[in-house]
């Protein structure tokens, strides 16, 4: 336990001298800005436009800052010999491993947080009506998302040999989470015969962070008949108590697996070298 | 203004919530009151003390003069009643008629007859039984309080009626648990109308019924500053000509109203509020509707603000369509006029398939990019209806889960197909159309504002709380030196 103190330690102290996490901080605040400037005029409450746009600049935005910060911390441990110092002590991968996760998510909370407070004070100052619950919405999907990209980034990260590779991967994976992925799957999935898609789609979206988070807010801000028919009886239940609840499920299995993975594979790597 | 209307809705919604439990309430204790003395009188047989409090009734209007005007004492009184003669019939304050019935509590049989104040509550759960049925002519309807178990009230082949200010609410049943008892059951109409022409229905309210307002096979029919919540489709509209909707304000609906093969209809100021609950659900859904007017009504936080299907020569203009999910979608509609129209804060602006020939001018889209180069309020850049989106879902449905996701504008943005014969607005306006207030005035209520600036005090704490935990965070770790 103290192991993975000491090792979270390190990874805040690390993670704010990072000129990176500063220039995502810059970003995330003045696009936020900048959108709640945009819509002044409007009330943001609900699923609307306003909450929509904003919706698509934190699933564009937050994915891309989680998986270069958290790819880059594990390769750098590799690239700059650290990880092999470390291995020299009685150190365990598991504790690593978490310590990075736990360190990590607390400096980029800390960003999302930072970006979210600049958001609310200035909507306040300026007199936009922004809706209490709406805004603490935001701010939680904002930390599940960014949570549930970090344990992707660990994954990159462990995969990787060196920062250049986990650019690659991280910019790869993300404009396929975000920005392919309905191309592909419609693509895919028009092959298919119509009975499968639903199961499938349902199957993948589980799978993929970006939409899993996407829906689970356009749901939760009362927007979850634009679905349509084909997900009725699943909007009404995720709407109550009982499926944030399984969201929350969902959420900690997915990171859990993630982490799980990402220690067989460091583990792997540490015994065979 | 626009934010606070919302609260005040819903202050008007708990208000009126109260108004019926109070209503309930007055209605519990007069039946409590009134029944234990009949009791006493009659052989305890329910079913003739039902006949026997009828009757008396029944005789008071059997006896009165044609023509005269019946005033009924306080009290309350059951059984189906049946009007047959010329008669103006008000009741005192506190008139409770309740009726277990299967025929209608009241029955209008003779022209010219007024039926005002009376608590009607109809008990017999059918839905096509109403508490008040009229088949003549030239009858008013006023200030009446139904709650029923059925249908509110009903006219058949009843022309010129006059039908004001009444109340329309579900009839909630409970069993000896407290537990409501008939929430399932099927549900009628509010005020429901069948061959009846030249009919005026003004201000009533109406709520948790099926339709609120059903209109069928009539003409010339004038709808007024109704107010129709939670019900499945506050207007109902089916094969009327030359009749006028306005001012009517729907909320919490399926769908606000369902204009279906409708002709020469002028619907203007009306306001439909959050119809989002259901996949199908709509602000203003018009079918088949030919020649008719649709201006200066307001849509907002609906699914799908105004639907137009298989509707031709239609003139929609100042309309304000408010954060909807999507703000308007055409499908087979030809040959409409849409001008002047504001869209803001829509999640999607507009979806138009198979809608040619539609004109589209200076129309307000928030999000589209316009460019006035000479300074006459008038973009010089067109405004394009991407279609894709919706000719992806009309034939894989399960492809809604990509409704507004980032890689799904990506997508359509790249999809240029037969750009030319795409629903365009050719020159849109680059200022809003319709001044706010005004249609913020339709939906009156009261204004909560300290409630307002409370929530404001709480939100600047929350967000200083957030700026100052991480400020902190980052100077405590980054920058001071352990």
């Amino acid at each position: 336990m103290t192991d993975l103190l000491q090792i979270a330690k390190r990874e805040i102290k690390i993670g704010f001298r990072n000129p990176w996490s500063y220039s995502f901080l810059v970003l995330f605040s003045v696009f936020s800005l900048c959108l709640l400037l945009i819509n002044s005029r409007n009330e943001v409450s609900g699923y609307s436009g306003v909450t929509g746009s904003m919706l698509s600049l934190i699933l564009y935005l937050l994915p891309l800052m989680a998986l270069f910060l958290g790819s880059f911390s594990l390769t750098a441990e590799k690239e700059e010999g650290s990880w092999q110092l470390l291995s020299t002590y009685p150190l365990g991968t598991l504790p690593f491993l978490v310590g990075k996760f736990a360190g990590l998510s607390i400096v980029l909370l800390t960003i999302v947080t930072f970006g979210y407070g600049l958001m609310g004070f200035i909507a306040v100052l300026l007199g936009i009506t922004f809706e209490l619950n709406t805004y603490l919405l935001f701010l939680a999907f904002s930390c599940g998302l960014v949570l549930l990209f970090l344990s992707v980034a660990l994954f990159v990260g462990s995969l990787s040999r060196n920062r250049w590779q986990a650019l690659t991967i991280s910019v790869m994976l993300w404009f396929f989470l975000v920005i392919g992925w309905p191309a592909i799957l419609i693509a895919v999935l028009g092959v298919l015969p119509y009975l499968w898609i639903k199961p499938l789609l349902t199957l993948l979206t589980l799978l993929n962070p970006a939409e899993l988070v996407r829906l689970f807010v356009v749901i939760k801000l009362g927007g979850g008949s634009v679905l349509g028919p084909e997900y009725y009886r699943w909007v009404s239940w995720i709407r109550e108590p009982g499926g944030s609840l399984a969201f929350v499920l969902v959420f900690i299995t997915w990171i859990a697996g993630s982490i799980a993975c990402v220690y067989w594979i460091w583990e792997r790597r540490r015994s065979r070298g | 203004m626009v934010g606070i209307r919302p609260k005040r809705l819903m202050s008007f919604y708990v208000r009126f919530g109260v108004q019926l439990l109070i209503i309930g309430l007055a209605i519990g204790i007069c039946c409590g009151c009134g029944t234990p003395s009949a009791y006493a009188s009659a052989t305890g047989d329910s079913e003739g003390l039902s006949s026997l409090q009828s009757a008396t009734l029944q005789r008071i209007i059997d006896e009165a003069e044609p023509g005269s005007v019946v005033v009924l004492p306080e009290g309350s009184y059951s059984g189906a009643i049946v009007i047959a003669k010329e008669l103006t019939v008000q009741a005192a304050d506190n008139v409770v008629l309740t009726n277990t019935t299967s025929s209608p509590a009241v029955m209008i049989k003779a022209d010219g007859v007024v039926l005002q104040g009376l608590r009607i509550t109809q008990e017999y759960a059918d839905e096509e039984t109403a508490a008040v049925l009229v088949q003549a002519d030239d009858t008013a309807l006023t200030e009446l309080r139904i709650k029923t178990q059925g249908s509110g009230i009903m006219l058949r082949d009843a022309n010129e009626a006059a039908i004001f200010n009444n109340e329309v609410t579900w009839y909630r049943a409970r069993d000896t648990n407290g537990v409501s008892s008939n929430e399932a059951r099927p549900r009628g109409n509010g005020i429901d109308l069948y061959n009846s022409r030249g009919s005026r229905i003004e201000r009533n309210r109406i709520a948790n019924m099926k339709d609120g307002i059903y209109l069928e096979n009539s003409s010339q029919l004038i709808v007024e500053k109704n107010r129709i919540y939670s019900s499945r489709y506050g207007i109902h509209c089916m094969y009327i000509d030359e009749s006028r909707i306005v001012g009517n304000i729907g909320e919490y609906n399926f769908t606000g109203a369902m204009i279906m093969g409708v002709k020469n209809a002028q619907i203007s100021n009306n306001s439909f509020l959050k119809q989002n609950r259901n996949v199908y659900s709509q602000g203003l859904l018009l079918y088949d509707v030919q020649t008719s007017t649709i201006e200066r009504n307001y849509v907002e936080g609906n699914r799908v603000g105004i639907y137009i299907e298989r509707s031709s020569n239609n003139e929609l203009m100042e309309n304000s369509v408010y954060r909807n999910f999507i703000g308007i979608q055409m499908l087979g509609a030809e040959n409409n006029k849409l001008h002047h129209n504001d869209f803001v804060a829509n999640v999607i602006e507009a979806e138009a398939t198979n809608s040619k020939d539609n004109e589209l001018y200076h129309n307000y889209w928030d999000s589209a990019q316009g460019l006035d180069m000479d300074d006459d309020g008038i973009s010089e850049i067109a405004y394009a209806i991407n279609p894709f989106y919706q000719q992806m879902i009309a034939d894989k449905p399960a492809f809604m889960l990509f409704f507004q996701s980032p890689g799904m504008a990506f997508l359509s943005a790249m999809y240029t197909a037969n750009r030319e014969q795409w629903t365009t607005d050719r020159s849109p306006f680059m200022h809003l159309n319709v001044a706010l207030d005004e249609t913020a005035a339709l939906s009156s209520g009261d204004v909560v504002k300290e409630r307002v600036l409370s929530k404001e005090t709480f939100m600047l704490i929350i967000a200083c709380m957030l700026l100052i935990t991480a400020s902190l965070t980052i100077i405590y770790s980054g920058v001071i030196k352990s």
